[in-house]
């Protein structure tokens, strides 16, 4: 990767949401800036009620910010009106949830069917291209599994494959591996990790484990609604292929370093 | 391609959410089609009304035609008859309340003496100046009875009613063709004709009670007779007189009633001479009449009882029509309760759908869904269950439409006119006037227009719905657990 790594996919500037509950005003995000640059993998850990979901949300375009502007892509879509809003979400952005929120009615290759469902692509290239992101995230030969047949950790990797249907600029994570055991954690915050690294998608999480922000490049700490702390993630080892525990060599999909045996 | 591939999936997807709750849009599906079956019976019934309301009112208004006919026939006509001894016996004004056609003729009423008059008195009457023709007829009954119970507004009690009664008919084919001298309502074989002997015409309820039919020898007064046709005795008298027509001359023999007659139809040649003839009839027979053997009538006394019979039709005809019209204004009601009924049914689902799948709404418009293919998707449910619905309420209603019809409509009939014949005269043509039995049937048409319907109030039913679903704001849809 060149040194263009710098442009900047997301960014927002002076970003302050504001909620009013009854009477009470409250300071969800406060002049908030933050760049996430294009090829990046980004955690934003913080504790609840630092806002952490409400700035996925404005960045997600999901919920408007009362001042200050978010750039996606090099557009402003803080004052974009709803009905331009949908083609942002439907192109630029992919989503994954804590709690995976497939449609239980549909196929696993219905529901990353689904995004580019409102797309001009013909249906044939369509159920191709959700097999296919089916195949990347490790589901082959579990196309027409419904959701309920899928175990947890399944279900989060077709929501991965959702979140990608569209070729997104970034996909936005909100606690993808809170709804999960262990084993599955980690595995899901590699498929992630992998994404990132052999296709170049940026990817931004929000959670509260730092297990799992660790795996991340890039660790924003949130703090009353702005942004407290930074520090680099293991993910950035990774990226240099060299365990931080022990600096001898790994591999990308390696799950523990060769010689240390310590988890990566 | 006219549909667009999107739609199609949203159809697949509308289809599958519903059938995830089987139970629910069972119960749904149940409720609106009855909704709906209510809603097609409905115009089926007024469709079916209407139809026997012209039928009932093309049969008054024939009734009334005819009546006419016959007002202006008997114009001319005289009728003299030898008078009986019954313990009825009455101007006809007497006889409110007591069932019509009691007392019509000599023989088709019950117990009397019958009294007859020599064959000589067609030709004396014959003479008179201005006398066009005398019919003669011999009316008698047979010597077996039946014992009957009659229901009349004093009581019921039973009465001795002669089995039959034999009609003889002077077979002139002259009289044959210009008046009434024969049934006119023959149902099977053929009328009789100038000419025939040992042959006779039977009513209908006869030959069901002997068990006989065309062609068939039956046995009257030990003489043997060939049945040449079967008439209808209905209309003519609402005691249904069993009779047999025969030769003039056969029943004479056959009655023991050689040279006698007991009712001439005497017929002037104008009206402006019937009432001379009628004078001169009464100087004729002075003796016979003040004995009551002779009975002497012209049209003007039949006239009164033609006219009020016409004005009853009338009347009978005027109060279907508004029979008809209040029945609309019912249907209209009903009709726009079950509309309501069903898109308010529809209204509620869609509205608690849309509440249990705020969280699916918030994913779908996170995904990148529109407001409207939010709101389409969930119209679109709508609309497949009312849809659905109205496929089975099409069933329903083709099943029980006249059921349904028959308790929401009010039943059309002349109002209190409980399918009595009526007596137009013995001989005048055999109309009955029944109530009519509406049975509602559900044409195509009727079931394009519920599935029309159907798909409009389902449309119409989840738009608030829809509506709502796709304002939600995906941010607190997410949030909606």
């Amino acid at each position: 990767m060149s040194e263009a790594v710098n442009e900047a996919v997301l960014k927002t500037e002076k970003v302050t949401k504001v909620y009013t509950m009854g009477k009470r005003e409250v300071r969800a995000l406060s002049d908030l800036d933050l760049q996430v640059n294009k090829g990046e993998f980004v955690a934003i850990m913080g504790p609840s009620g630092s806002g952490k979901t409400t700035l996925l949300n404005v960045l997600g375009c999901l919920d408007k910010p009362t001042t200050g502007k978010v750039v996606l892509d090099g557009v402003d879509v803080s004052k974009l009106p709803e009905r331009e809003l949908y083609k942002i979400r439907r192109n630029k952005i992919g989503f994954i949830f804590q709690t995976f929120n497939l449609l239980p009615y549909l196929s696993a290759c219905e529901n990353v069917e689904l995004p580019m469902e409102t797309t001009k692509r013909p249906k044939n290239e369509r159920r191709q291209r959700a097999r296919e992101l089916l195949k990347l995230v490790g589901l082959s030969g579990r196309e027409e599994h419904r959701p309920q047949k899928l175990s947890a950790g399944e279900q989060q990797r077709v929501a991965i494959a959702r979140a990608m249907a569209n070729d997104p600029a970034i996909i936005l994570a909100d606690e993808p591996t809170g709804n999960l055991d262990t084993e599955n954690k980690y595995e899901v915050v590699r498929l992630l990790a992998n994404l990132n690294i052999n296709r170049g998608t940026t990817i931004v999480i929000v959670s509260h484990d730092s297990q799992v922000a660790s795996h991340t490049e890039r660790m924003l700490l949130l703090r009353d609604g702005r942004i407290a702390k930074e520090k680099q993630g293991l993910h950035l080892v990774k990226k240099k292929l060299m365990c931080p525990y022990c600096g001898s060599k790994i591999q990308t999909n390696d799950e523990r370093c060769p010689s240390c045996r310590k988890r990566l | 391609m006219f549909v667009d591939v999107k739609h199609l999936g949203a159809l697949t997807r509308a289809v599958r959410n519903i059938s995830r709750r089987k139970i629910r849009a069972l119960l749904v599906i149940v409720a609106l089609s009855f909704s709906l079956a209510i809603m097609i019976s409905i115009p089926a019934g007024v469709v079916a009304n209407q139809e026997s309301t012209q039928n009932l009112a093309q049969r008054l208004n024939s009734t009334i035609i005819e009546t006419e006919q016959q007002i202006n026939q008997s114009t001319t006509l005289i009728e003299c008859s030898t008078s009986s001894g019954s313990m009825f016996s009455g101007p006809p004004s007497d006889m409110s309340g007591l069932p019509p056609g009691m007392f019509d003729r000599p023989g088709s009423s019950f117990t009397r003496e019958e009294f007859y008059m020599n064959e000589s008195v067609v030709g004396a009457i014959g003479s008179i100046v201005g006398v066009k023709d005398v019919v003669p007829f011999l009316v008698k009954s047979s010597s077996e009875s039946t014992q009957e119970t009659i229901a009349t507004p004093m009581g019921d009690f039973t009465v001795s009613r002669p089995l039959y009664t034999i009609t003889g008919v002077c077979l002139n084919s002259s009289f044959i063709d210009e008046y009434y001298v024969l049934p006119t309502s023959i149902t099977a074989g053929r009328n009789l004709r100038e000419g025939d002997s040992g042959v006779l015409l039977m009513s209908l309820n006869l030959t069901e009670y002997y068990g006989v039919g065309v062609g068939s020898e039956v046995d009257v007064n030990g003489a043997s007779f060939m049945v040449v046709g079967i008439y209808d005795q209905a209309g003519q008298n609402s005691m249904e007189t069993r009779g047999v027509y025969m030769n003039l001359t056969d029943a004479q023999t056959t009655t023991d009633e050689t040279g006698n007659v007991s009712r001439l139809d005497v017929y002037a040649e104008n009206v402006s001479v019937v009432d001379t003839i009628n004078t001169q009839i009464q100087t004729m027979y002075s003796n016979e009449i003040n004995a009551r053997e002779i009975t002497v009538s012209t049209y003007v006394d039949r006239l009164a009882n033609l006219q009020s019979q016409q004005t009853r039709y009338t009347e009978l005809l005027n109060n279907t029509e508004s029979t008809v019209a209040q029945t609309q204004s019912v249907a209209t009601q009903e009709i726009i309760v079950a509309l309501a009924a069903t898109s308010l049914i529809v209204l509620f689902v869609m509205l608690y759908t849309v509440r249990e799948r705020t969280k699916e709404i918030g994913t779908l418009k996170a995904i990148g869904f529109s407001s409207w293919s939010v709101m389409s998707q969930f119209m679109l449910e709508g609309v497949i269950l009312s849809l659905a619905a109205g496929v089975v309420g099409i069933g329903i209603g083709i099943v029980g439409a006249p059921i349904l019809s028959g308790v929401l409509l009010p039943a059309v009939n002349a109002l209190g006119y409980r399918g009595t014949g009526f007596q137009t005269g013995a001989f005048g043509p055999a109309t009955s006037l029944g109530s009519s039995t509406a049975s509602a049937v559900v044409t195509p048409s009727i079931m394009l227009l519920a599935l029309g319907a159907a798909v409009l109030l389902g449309a119409l039913g989840s738009l608030y719905p829809a509506w709502r679903a796709s304002r939600t704001r995906p941010a607190e849809a997410m949030r909606y657990e």
